[in-house]
């Protein structure tokens, strides 16, 4: 008998209310109204004071109000309720990259993605953060994992790419481009890109 | 009559409006009584009270009992309603003598109930009295309820977790002998039925419910009407419900459910038939008292112990058991003349036979003779675990008795036989609570993590039993589980046409967000939401069926 199921069925009865309210967060959040988003996260967090998961939407509620003192408090109120939450790293990630204090940014998002190999906005964002360091190695290897889990995803593909031609990996960087362009033929930079792979490989030849 | 609700539900907000409608007005309609017994709970009673005052229907008797408890006068007055009548008893003697107490003084052609910790929702009477107006074969309407869990805050206001429709069960005769499946505070009845079940046992200290429930049952049938019309409460922690901590007594609760089985109304009972329970005996001894004690504990079908002893052996027998007749015979009289003399007595429908001794377990009498009631095409069925060595039958008391009368000289088995009435075992099919078996194996299903076998079975259920909203209800919640978010999708989407609850609106909400539709998911949600803060979730057309 699968207790741990049984015991997430008995647990939703506590949790109803609480799982509404957060659902009403996200979708707020989705569609832009933070402020409505914001409402639903703290009544959310009311009802389940241990849960990380409304202080993860009143950060990103705070980040897109560009209000980064409060998202940090919120990112860091989730970390302390959950050591384990990948989100409030992440969050926690964004706030250090918009304050412009990039290691401490790429910190933040290899700690998410320790968590959590599967979290794109770490994985873009540490992508982001490495090229504005100039420092690329484990961004690959992220890249890398991604990829495996989400073989059609062509934004991590493109960037894959262009790490790969960064690093000096040419074929590689034709390779993966090449492989963007069958399942998107249309993406203009992919292509672009290909062009400059092709004229370096023309040119080490 | 939503709208109707909406407008009630803000002006209790804002304290406007609440002038009494005009007398004709109160008058349209049947008068209904509603009794609401207290005890110590000032502060719920308020909204519970509140919840009635400002119900859509008006033509009200409001019976308010205070059970020997805190003062609540100042609750009560605060309403400045006249429609209210305060029995206000300083000693405390129990729910059913209060509700006998309030019942004493009521004039409504119905009755409903709410606890002095639930809600009813604006349009609860409204609902059940169009259903008993309308459907004058039932006696009984009842509607569904939330259970909403929720946790007590220090300042005693209720922070509500969840709101969770357990159980939405249409009306099974049968089931209701053997246990309750319809809460008190949801059904409304017709007051004249009470002078057919009598008034409420003031020996009983737990199911007083049931009781009363179960005694309807005897001579009306119950109309189920799948709308939302209120909540009860159940608080997360530790209970201070009475009827919760009596629970816990094992003894007290088996002599409450032995005394709730063995009542029997006075006769004529126009919705069920007797039974009447032969016990052949060979001689005094343990097997008889045990086979007695067995039947008294496992029996739930109304039913009267007939005993053909001597004189001599009933003078020796010891048991002081309920609904025993004493049928005198002589000693020397053989099994098939005491079934002879019992049956002259027997006035009962329907007709078991055993000897002492025999194995009786739990639905001994009720599989055999559930199959009998629903019989086209047998007229007796053995008792499980009957024999050639041990013979245990039921069967119609017309079809025993036409035996009998052709071949007084033959044992019962015989004369059965010689009759032309032939005997057999219920096939499986045959059994009561068809739709209970499938239901655990579907909660099985679920335990076990086979979402999708528990779904089939859900819909299975929905298809071929009833209870067809509450089973469409479990499909889609285990079609979810399951990973088939489409079918759950579909499934949620239809209820909530109909009977919209925090659960499917939740479930809907998740499945539209999932693809990326957050408008829709958003409306589903406020929806929840708005049934969560106390509204009931509004659907889309009035209910126009009940099923009974």
């Amino acid at each position: 008998m699968d207790t741990a199921r049984t015991n997430e069925i008995e647990q939703h009865k506590r949790t109803q209310h609480y799982e509404v309210l957060r659902e009403m967060g996200d979708c707020y959040t989705s569609v832009g109204d933070y402020a409505q988003a914001q409402r639903c996260y703290e009544k959310a967090a009311s009802l389940g004071p241990d849960e990380p998961g409304p202080y993860v939407g009143l950060g990103v509620a705070a980040l897109q109000k560009d209000q980064l003192d409060d998202a940090e408090i919120a990112f860091r109120v989730a970390c302390r309720l959950d050591g384990n939450c990948a989100k409030a790293y992440t969050g926690l990630a964004m706030v250090a990259q918009q304050r412009r204090d990039f290691q401490q940014a790429f910190d933040f998002y290899m700690k998410s993605l320790e968590l959590d190999t599967d979290n794109i906005s770490a994985l873009l964002g540490l992508f982001q953060v490495s090229c504005e360091m100039g420092s690329f190695a484990k961004v690959t290897h992220y890249l890398e994992v991604y990829l495996e889990m989400h073989p059609g995803d062509t934004s991590v593909m493109f960037a894959l790419a262009a790490l790969y031609l960064k690093d000096g990996r040419a074929a590689q960087a034709r390779n993966t481009l090449l492989n963007l362009l069958a399942l998107a033929p249309t993406n203009q930079d992919a292509a672009n890109l290909l062009e400059e792979v092709e004229h370096d490989l023309a040119v080490a030849k | 009559m939503i709208a109707n609700s909406c407008n009630l539900r803000r002006d209790l907000v804002t304290g406007k409006g609440s002038a009494l409608p005009s007398e004709r007005e109160a008058r349209r309609g049947p008068l209904v009584t509603v009794l609401v017994p207290t005890f110590n709970r000032p502060g719920y009673l308020a909204q519970a009270l509140a919840s009635v005052v400002h119900q859509s229907y008006r033509n009200l008797q409001i019976l308010v009992v205070n059970d020997g408890g805190e003062d609540v006068s100042g609750v009560v007055r605060s309403f400045n309603e006249p429609r209210i009548d305060f029995i206000d008893r300083k000693e405390n003697r129990g729910k059913p003598y209060s509700l006998n107490e309030a019942l004493a003084r009521a004039r409504g052609k119905y009755v409903a109930y709410l606890d002095d910790d639930d809600v009813y929702y604006p349009h609860h009477v409204e609902l059940l009295v169009e259903t008993l107006e309308k459907a004058t074969d039932c006696g009984v309407a009842y509607s569904d309820l939330y259970k909403t869990y929720c946790r007590v805050l220090p300042d005693g206001h209720r922070q509500v977790l969840s709101k969770q429709v357990e159980i939405s069960r249409d009306f099974d005769r049968f089931l209701m002998l053997y246990f309750n499946h319809v809460l008190h505070v949801s059904l409304m009845h017709r007051r004249d039925l009470l002078e057919k079940t009598g008034r409420y046992n003031e020996a009983l200290n737990i199911l007083v419910d049931w009781d009363m429930t179960r005694r309807l049952a005897f001579f009306c049938d119950f109309c189920h009407v799948p709308v939302m019309t209120g909540e009860f409460y159940s608080p997360v922690g530790p209970s201070d419900r009475i009827s919760f901590q009596r629970r816990k007594d094992s003894q007290e609760y088996l002599r409450n459910v032995l005394t709730i089985r063995t009542t029997r109304p006075a006769q004529p009972w126009s919705k069920l038939d007797d039974l009447s329970v032969i016990l052949l005996v060979d001689r005094l001894d343990e097997r008889l008292a045990e086979t007695m004690l067995r039947i008294w504990r496992y029996t739930f079908y109304p039913y009267k112990l007939f005993l053909p002893l001597s004189l001599a052996e009933k003078a020796r027998l010891n048991i002081q058991m309920p609904n025993v007749v004493h049928v005198p015979v002589d000693s020397q009289s053989s099994p098939a003349q005491r079934v002879d003399m019992a049956l002259q007595q027997a006035n009962g429908g329907y007709v078991a036979v055993l000897p002492a001794g025999f194995p009786v377990e739990e639905m001994w009498v009720e599989n055999p003779l559930y199959a009998l009631i629903n019989s086209r095409d047998c007229e007796g069925y053995f008792i499980e675990a009957a024999s050639a060595q041990s013979w245990a039958a039921v069967l119609r008391r017309c079809d025993l008795r036409r035996s009998r009368t052709a071949h007084p000289h033959l044992s019962v088995e015989a004369s059965l036989a010689a009759t032309g009435i032939r005997l057999r075992h219920p096939r499986e099919e045959e059994l009561p609570f068809q739709f209970d078996e499938i239901l655990r194996r579907a909660k099985l299903a679920q335990a076990d993590g086979d979402w999708m076998r528990a779904a089939r079975l859900f819909e299975q259920m929905a298809q071929k039993h009833q209870n067809e909203l509450w089973m469409r209800t479990m499909s889609a919640r285990a079609y979810f589980e399951g990973g088939n978010h489409a079918e759950a999708g579909r499934l949620s989407h239809d209820v909530n046409q109909r009977r919209p609850t925090v659960d499917t609106l939740l479930l809907e909400a998740k499945i539209c967000r999932e693809r990326k539709d957050f408008r829709a998911a958003l409306r589903l949600l406020e929806r929840a939401e708005q049934c969560l803060g106390g509204l009931p979730a509004a659907t889309t057309r009035q209910p126009d069926f009940c099923s009974t």
